[in-house]
């Protein structure tokens, strides 16, 4: 496969505005500047209750006791550094050709940048088999754009998520599935799911072409075709077929999913990515 | 390399077969995708053909010319080797009868023949390559040539010696042309070697043994008495007198049945039986060789030829007269089968079935200018001529000779230019003229008249219908006059021996073997004729001898045999080849048709 090029000062550019959006329920995580869903020691007030034995004197209510003479402490929300789970898919498809390639490189590395710019445990799953890979540098994500496997991590049955995790998942999806299982599979045990789907604008609205071999890029078969115009129509009605049931399985689940098509400025679709809750403006 | 069938090289056309396919394929600008599966049709028809562009080498071309040509190679019998050489033994047996003698152990030298054919073939081992040659007048390949063993044993098995005598020379002729450089002889015999055989190993497995046969028989009918004789003449070569028993059977009812004493060597006997029987049987009780023991003789019928002497009364018409009550079987009549007239009557249209001799002077158209003229020799006799047989001519005075036309007749005796007896056509039943003077010549004086009357009568009586004999020796030649167009198919019928017959007048055939033969015409038996073995030299087994002579030839090469495709490591490596080309283009040049993003 190629090497992806892209601009990356272009991409720290964009990136520098937004950063992964936040589920509103609260995540789970280590100690850090996000608030968590347990209590804890941030200045956010959560709750009050009964005073125990043990309980930090420092968190008595003390103007609460002198109304109602009733010891009671004061609860507050925890601060967490959420977990992010970053889902590559790094087969064959996703550099069919260099823009969708280069279009790849680019919305990974805006999203490398969000993940550091939220200041997260950001990992990256790229196969179902090993650990996730820590990504602390926005820049390190260029190591896993390769993009010669001959099967998307996505089509495996288990992949190394982590619990309560934010997950975004970046591929074509261009491969057959149940899109109910797929996001279902994806979403088990996470705090937030975001789909983005990758293609390029042939891939969503193909032309009349005439006769073409049809070569699978990773090698799955090949077989004459004359793309014609019934052709074309009965592409275009899968493809929307398959791209509709993503929605609607990541709406059953709660999850995001917005499709990109390569060749847009990046800048563009950062902002159309905040607008589908993915990102969030800084 | 090479090639056991080379018309599987056809199978070669399939190499440009598929090149063409590949030159003519249909092929689209190649397009990367990632979700073929969107792209899959359930059915798309062609529109139009394939166009010829550069031959695109690809795997799939190569492996599938590999596999043709490969394929092709072994349907064309593609071969490292041509074969192995293997021993080759050309083994002839003496198919005479007296092989087939059995002695007190009931064992024969047929037994000991085969046995011994056995013990040779195992000894040079299992890829012994055999000829096995069956002497006789007409030698026969029983087995080969270069058979297997597996080939040769049922057609040793099958052998049963029952020939004639005959020599082995041809038959050792026909196993040196088959033996060539490559094989070694063997002779099975009963008898020792006339004389010394390079490169032959004769093997004797004869015995001798005391032996009582037939060795020639007779039936003959006194038809002025009403009475028949069967003549036998036995051969004994035990060297002491034996007692047999001797049976007479007709129609399955025994004529006589009685003890006999055989002396030594050859003797005779006559046993009168009653006219008019059907055929005979005579047997004699068994002994070491079977088939000399049984004659089957049927009754001649007499053929009588009716002649008549219409020559002017004088010297001439008494000497024919006198010369013809000496011949036996002849009767008197007008209506004459063969009649003898003065010469004059050869100008006349013959009668049907009517010989005509003529004496005295010929016809005018025959005749040339000149006198008659009194010859005394010398005469020059178409030697051959059965009118001539037995004849000299010495002292005889040929009277009245007159010139006659050379172009005219066929001369059988002549003297100088001038014929003297001749036939006016090409047979005798053109006519036969005598130019002679029957009254002034004294031919009728000398020895010679009553054998040439003789030999004109008997060539008249062997063309009258019927066969020349009743009685045949296996092998001997037979000829039928039928006497008419035959009215169905002819053919005849010996034993379980049927053979169809020409449609002719006359039928030649050989005796095949002892049987009663009848001739058939349609269904009809038309005559029914005796063949017996009567062999002097195969009933005599006293001098039959055991041992080997002389030696095989030692530098025999041995037949270069074909193996079967499973013996040549080309044959395996070809079929891999094959093999591994359809899987691999199975597999992996194929395009494959499943779908994945």
């Amino acid at each position: 496969m190629p090497p992806i090029h892209f601009d990356w000062p272009e991409v720290q550019r964009v990136a520098a505005a937004f950063r992964l959006a936040m589920p509103r329920s609260p995540v789970g995580g280590r100690l850090g500047e996000r608030l968590g869903s347990g209590t804890g020691s941030s200045l956010e007030f959560q709750d009050y209750r009964q005073y125990t034995l043990g309980d930090d004197l420092r968190h008595v209510d003390w103007s609460a006791y002198a109304r109602s003479e009733v010891l009671a402490v004061r609860l507050y929300r925890e601060e967490v550094a959420p977990r992010i789970d970053l889902v590559l898919d790094v087969s064959r498809s996703m550099t069919v050709t260099e823009d969708k390639g280069r279009a790849y490189g680019e919305l990974c590395a805006l999203l490398s940048c969000a993940c550091a710019s939220t200041e997260a445990d950001s990992r990256v799953v790229t196969a179902a088999a090993g650990e996730a890979q820590l990504l602390e540098r926005p820049e390190q994500i260029e190591r896993f754009l390769s993009c010669d496997a001959r099967l998307s991590a996505l089509e495996e049955p288990h992949l190394p998520l982590r619990r309560r995790s934010l997950r975004v998942v970046v591929s074509d999806f261009l491969f057959p599935h149940d899109a109910d299982v797929l996001v279902g599979r994806l979403a088990r045990d996470g705090a937030s799911l975001a789909l983005i789907q990758l293609t390029l604008p042939e891939e969503a609205d193909p032309s009349v072409e005439g006769g073409r071999r049809m070569q699978d890029v990773e090698g799955h078969g090949e077989f004459d075709l004359v793309i014609d115009e019934r052709a074309v129509r009965d592409y275009r009605e899968r493809f929307g077929r398959l791209r509709l049931g993503l929605a609607r399985a990541a709406r059953r689940a709660g999850a995001s999913f917005y499709h990109v098509l390569a060749g847009t400025p990046l800048r563009q679709t950062a902002k159309a990515l905040a607008a589908a809750g993915i990102l969030e403006s800084l | 390399m090479i090639f056991t069938t080379p018309l599987g090289l056809l199978a070669l056309l399939a190499i440009p077969a598929i090149v063409a396919i590949h030159l003519f394929r249909r092929r689209f600008p190649p397009r990367s995708v990632a979700g073929l599966f969107l792209w899959q049709v359930v059915q798309q028809k062609p529109q139009g053909g394939g166009k010829i562009t550069k031959l695109p080498v690809t795997a799939s071309l190569i492996l599938e010319c590999l596999a043709a040509l490969a394929l092709a190679l072994i349907l064309g019998g593609a071969r490292f080797t041509p074969g192995s050489v293997n021993d080759h033994l050309v083994i002839l047996v003496d198919d005479s009868a007296s092989m087939a003698a059995v002695n007190a152990q009931n064992q024969s030298p047929r037994d000991r023949a085969a046995q011994r054919i056995m013990d040779e073939v195992e000894r040079f081992g299992r890829g012994v390559r055999v000829t096995l040659i069956q002497s006789g007048e007409h030698p026969a390949v029983l087995a080969g040539p270069a058979a297997l063993v597996i080939e040769m044993r049922p057609a040793l098995e099958k052998w049963k010696p029952q020939a004639q005598h005959h020599s082995l020379a041809l038959s050792l002729r026909l196993a040196r042309e088959l033996a060539g450089k490559t094989g070694r002889i063997l002779v099975f015999s009963d008898e020792s070697p006339e004389f010394e055989l390079e490169g032959v190993q004769w093997i004797a497995v004869g015995e001798p043994l005391g032996n009582v046969g037939i060795i020639a028989a007779q039936r003959s009918l006194s038809a002025n008495a009403g009475k028949g004789t069967i003549s036998l003449t036995l051969g004994n070569s035990s060297g002491k007198e034996t007692k047999r028993q001797l049976r007479l059977l007709a129609d399955g009812k025994d004529l006589l049945s009685q003890e006999i004493t055989v002396p030594p060597k050859v003797s005779s006997m006559n046993l009168p039986i009653p006219a008019g029987l059907p055929p005979v049987t005579v047997t004699l009780s068994n002994d070491a060789l079977q088939r000399d023991n049984e004659v089957i003789l049927v009754e001649p019928r007499p053929q009588i030829v009716s002649v008549d002497n219409r020559l002017m009364k004088g010297r001439g018409r008494d000497a024919l007269d006198r010369g013809l009550r000496s011949i036996a079987g002849i009767t008197r009549s007008e209506q004459a089968q063969l009649v003898f007239g003065p010469a004059e009557l050869l100008d006349h249209p013959p009668e049907p079935g009517t010989w005509r001799v003529g004496f005295g002077r010929a016809p005018a158209r025959l005749l040339s200018p000149g006198n008659p003229q009194d010859l005394i020799g010398p005469f020059i006799p178409e030697k051959r001529h059965p009118l001539l047989l037995g004849t000299t001519l010495a002292g005889v005075v040929w009277a009245g000779a007159l010139p006659i036309d050379l172009s005219a007749v066929h001369p059988v005796l002549s003297s100088g230019n001038q014929p003297l007896i001749g036939m006016l056509g090409s047979r005798p039943d053109d006519g036969i003229l005598f130019n002679l003077d029957l009254d002034q010549t004294n031919l009728p004086r000398t020895p010679d008249w009553p054998i040439l009357l003789s030999n004109i009568v008997e060539l008249r009586r062997q063309n009258l219908p019927g066969p020349e004999r009743w009685n045949y020796r296996a092998g001997e030649w037979i000829r039928v006059r039928l006497g008419h167009d035959p009215k169905g198919p002819l053919r005849f019928q010996c034993g379980s021996i049927t053979r169809d017959l020409p449609p002719a007048r006359v039928v030649e055939f050989t005796a095949p073997a002892p049987c009663l033969l009848e001739v058939l015409e349609g269904d009809q038996i038309a005559f029914q004729l005796g063949v017996n073995f009567l062999d002097e030299i195969e009933s005599d087994l006293s001098d039959r001898v055991r041992g080997e002579f002389g030696r095989s030839n030692p530098r025999a090469g041995g037949v270069l045999t074909e193996g079967g495709p499973e013996a040549d490591p080309l044959f395996w490596s070809l079929l891999a080849v094959a093999g591994f080309a359809m899987f691999a283009n199975w597999c992996w040049a194929l395009p494959a048709t499943g779908a994945s993003g």
